[in-house]
């Protein structure tokens, strides 16, 4: 794919005569991208950054060699709004979970309160537009997993009292009450009270997010919710057969309803070639996980670090395949193609996956405007992709609330 | 004593009856007392209410037979700002508190929205009075024992962020980092982590409530905290001898930082009389709990019934001595006479505590303005016993946290 890109290039350069007007033209859409891009609102729905906030070392405010995201590379790539995530692993349940989670949306809240110049919270997509407007990069939270409400639907608003406007129904592990995508069916999807569950969040407006649950119950949740739903950081199964991925039968019902599919960058979850050389050699990842812990312990943000970083290096060795960013593009592409480019968005996993080369932090985010231009999407199209329905969702769920809080007061 | 007093109950329980009715028009005093009382924020600092959230029959919005809050009976008493106490058990700790904490938070939240047309939760003095000059009532959060953060700063600026205005430093037992003052001493007051805590509570903006921790806890907070602090349910110990209230010079020292003592209305804490009996039968009242909390199955606000219901059994057989809700008077009188009526102001423990006879519940708060009236207090003394006082605390607590949050930014820049 790389290799052809190059090839492309340099045949182009190489037409004499056509080059100036080709270059011409290339400037012209380089700076028609970044105009685009930089007058649009750019949300990303999944970031596993707060792992790094909680590290008393780690300044957000400051550029970091390390990992994805910081102030200075959200503004150099533009990043208008942030879903900061809060996670746990699966096995960590009741009270633990709860006050883990809690200390976690603290510390998001607490990043927003030492860098009130640049960063506002937000809750609603009128507070990401304000933000905006105030030259601020908008913070949300979302929870990976539902284990973290520790079956406790007070827990649950406490969540949504503090900022929180997504939950991710499970993560890798199923919770007492849905079932995840990399676990053994045990409720046959959303049990009784995960349907309560998806009920009071759409009446609390907080999103359904469908990343990492199993089929199953996606489609429960999708009968259940009143409100468009978003998986958000998934790919395409169709592409890179992960079971972390959707079908495009999926694909094409959550869009049906209304939601939206937010492209993960995860060279696992992007490529095919990737998954298989992972799947025929566990070898590797066995290798790099016992390096992770070796270094790391139970660092969590250490550990997503040194496991991008090791993923990489393996990479360079010719152990793993390379993945280049232009994969996240087919990924888009593909899911537009099925579901209309109002279905789809951007759910990165900065921080928290393995990044294909060529996004390796979100400063490389006009790319991604870049490319689609390029690909003749039209400037509406890509605004949408890059966070206009994210906002949409929002708007339609905040109504939603809107709607079951006032027939419950009546 | 007892029959003393008994007598001195009768008398001010026929007085009560007078108090009760609307002022007749030939009483200047009583009508003073009623316009006063009625055009007044009412703010009461304590209020155990919150247990009653979590049993399906009770509706905050209608007169209840039983307890002392409730909306209609607010409305009659002209109670127009509350704090709701969250209190779990000070033997619960670490995630479960958080956990239980965060229900009880919830469970408050959950009834105030219920109850929106005529209630709203307040987070600053400003809200309060807000709320109140649109008619309805400001509902705040009060966290009753440090034990609840579970020694966790993050999980203490959620109940900040959740809307929690002040924090008891302790509960009836220590916690890791305050003794109690009904607990032997294992820290000699605050541990470093809590006047850390104490600090970050001035930069979030929540008072710093010293009622239940022991005395070298109080100078210890009284110390560290840049805003001043307040009681939010202690009375005078110079009138009933009782660890849960404050000595002379503590009222003194507290006022002298700006701060206020809310008056609690428990019979043991204002009656030397009723604690005394109290303190012989102890060993059959504790035993007596115990039984009622398996009973109840640690549902709190069935305890609380029966513990009511035990007293008032114990007092019908002069096993305890009747109080008048007029030593409620006399303590708010013995304070302000102290530390003057900038420093005084009203922490009832309804719900929570045994109620003096004629303080039932909050419809009988007017009586207290009255007695004030009758005792020659000015109206602003009144209103700021009724209120003020403890908004001035609020506001100043606001001040100290823009003021440290400001700093802080100022020093991040550098």
């Amino acid at each position: 794919m790389r290799r052809f890109t190059l090839g492309h290039i340099a045949a182009a350069c190489a037409a004499g005569g056509i080059v100036l007007a080709g270059a011409m033209r290339a400037d012209d859409g380089v700076a028609r991208a970044k105009k685009l891009h930089f007058s649009s609102i750019i949300i990303d729905t999944h970031d596993d950054t707060t792992q790094r906030l909680l590290d008393g070392k780690f300044d957000i405010g400051a550029r970091n060699e390390t990992g994805s995201i910081d102030i200075p590379r959200m503004k150099a790539g533009n990043l208008g709004g942030i879903f900061f995530s809060i996670w746990i692993p699966s096995k960590i349940t009741g009270p633990e979970a709860v006050k883990r989670a809690l200390d976690q949306i603290d510390a998001v809240r607490e990043a927003v309160r030492r860098h009130p110049r640049d960063l506002a919270l937000a809750t609603t997509a009128a507070e990401i537009r304000a933000a905006r407007r105030e030259g601020k990069i908008a913070v949300l939270m979302g929870v990976e997993g539902g284990h973290m409400i520790a079956n406790d639907l007070s827990v649950l608003r406490t969540f949504a009292a503090m900022g929180v406007r997504y939950m991710t129904l499970t993560h890798s592990g199923n919770d007492e009450w849905a079932d995840s995508s990399t676990d053994k069916a045990e409720h046959n999807g959303l049990t009784d009270f995960g349907k309560e569950v998806v009920r009071e969040m759409n009446r609390l407006g907080m999103i359904v997010d469908i990343s990492h649950v199993s089929d199953k119950t996606f489609y429960d949740a999708l009968a259940v919710s009143k409100a468009p739903m978003i998986a958000s950081h998934s790919s395409c199964r169709a592409i890179c057969d992960a079971p972390r991925n959707m079908t495009d039968q999926m694909i094409k019902d959550l869009a049906a309803k209304g939601g939206v599919i937010q492209i993960n960058y995860h060279v696992g979850f992007l490529s095919q070639e990737f998954r298989n050389a992972e799947r025929s050699d566990p070898a590797v990842n066995e290798a790099i996980a016992r390096q992770v812990h070796a270094k790391c312990g139970d660092d969590e943000a250490c550990q997503l670090l040194e496991g991008d970083r090791l993923t990489r290096e393996y990479v360079a060795q010719g152990k793993l395949p390379r993945v280049d960013w232009t994969k996240i593009i087919e990924h888009i592409d593909h899911a537009v193609k099925l579901a209309g480019a109002e279905h789809v968005g951007l759910g990165s996993d900065f921080d928290g996956a393995n990044m294909p080369f060529g996004m390796e932090d979100a400063s490389d985010l006009p790319k991604i405007t870049q490319e689609l231009l390029k690909r003749g999407y039209s400037e509406r199209d890509v605004q949408e992709i890059l966070g206009e329905n994210t906002l949409r969702v929002m708007t339609e769920v905040e109504r939603v609330s809107r709607e079951l809080s006032g027939s419950a007061q009546e | 004593m007892r029959r003393f007093r008994a007598a001195v109950v009768l008398l001010c329980l026929s007085a009560t009856a007078i108090l009760l009715s609307r002022p007749s028009a030939g009483d200047a005093l009583a009508e003073r007392a009623h316009k006063l009382h009625f055009s007044s924020i009412v703010l009461d600092t304590h209020d155990d209410t919150t247990q009653r959230f979590f049993s399906k029959d009770f509706d905050l919005g209608k007169r209840n037979a039983e307890g002392s809050i409730d909306i209609p009976r607010m409305k009659e008493g002209g109670m127009n700002a509350i704090f709701f106490s969250v209190w779990i058990d000070g033997r619960i700790l670490g995630p479960p508190a958080v956990q239980k904490a965060l229900d009880q938070i919830d469970m408050i939240r959950e009834a105030v929205l219920r109850n929106s047309s005529d209630m709203e939760l307040a987070r600053t003095a400003a809200d309060v009075r807000r709320i109140r000059a649109q008619g309805k009532i400001a509902a705040l959060i009060g966290v009753e024992g440090g034990h609840m953060i579970g020694n966790d700063i993050h999980v203490l600026r959620i109940f900040s962020d959740l809307g929690v205005r002040y924090m008891t430093l302790s509960h009836f037992y220590n916690d890791e980092w305050a003794d109690s003052s009904t607990d032997k001493p294992a820290h000699n007051g605050l541990t470093d982590f809590g006047k850390e805590i104490v600090r970050e509570m001035n930069r979030q903006g929540i008072m710093v409530d010293i009622s239940h921790v022991s005395d070298k806890t109080f100078y210890d907070a009284l110390e560290v905290s840049r805003a001043p602090l307040i009681a939010s349910h202690s009375s005078c110990r110079a009138l009933c001898n009782h660890p849960r209230d404050m000595s002379d010079d503590m009222i003194k020292a507290l006022a002298a930082k700006g701060g206020v003592i809310q008056i609690n209305y428990e019979k043991s804490f204002i009656d030397q009389a009723y604690k005394d009996a109290a303190d012989k039968i102890s060993g059959g009242v504790v035993a007596q709990i115990n039984q009622f909390e398996k009973d109840c199955n640690h549902d709190e606000a069935c305890v609380e019934k029966k513990v009511t219901e035990a007293q008032r059994q114990l007092t019908a057989e002069g096993k305890l001595p009747r109080v008048s809700w007029e030593r409620i008077v006399d303590h708010i009188d013995h304070a302000v006479k102290l530390a003057g009526a900038d420093h005084v102001g009203l922490g009832s423990d309804f719900d929570g505590a045994t109620m003096p006879e004629g303080m039932e519940d909050c419809t009988h708060l007017p009586q207290i303005t009255e007695a004030l009236v009758r005792k020659g207090y000015s109206d602003a003394d009144i209103q700021k016993i009724l209120g003020g006082n403890a908004l001035r605390v609020m506001e100043q607590a606001e001040r100290v946290s823009r003021e440290m949050l400001a700093e802080q930014r100022g020093a991040d820049r550098q």
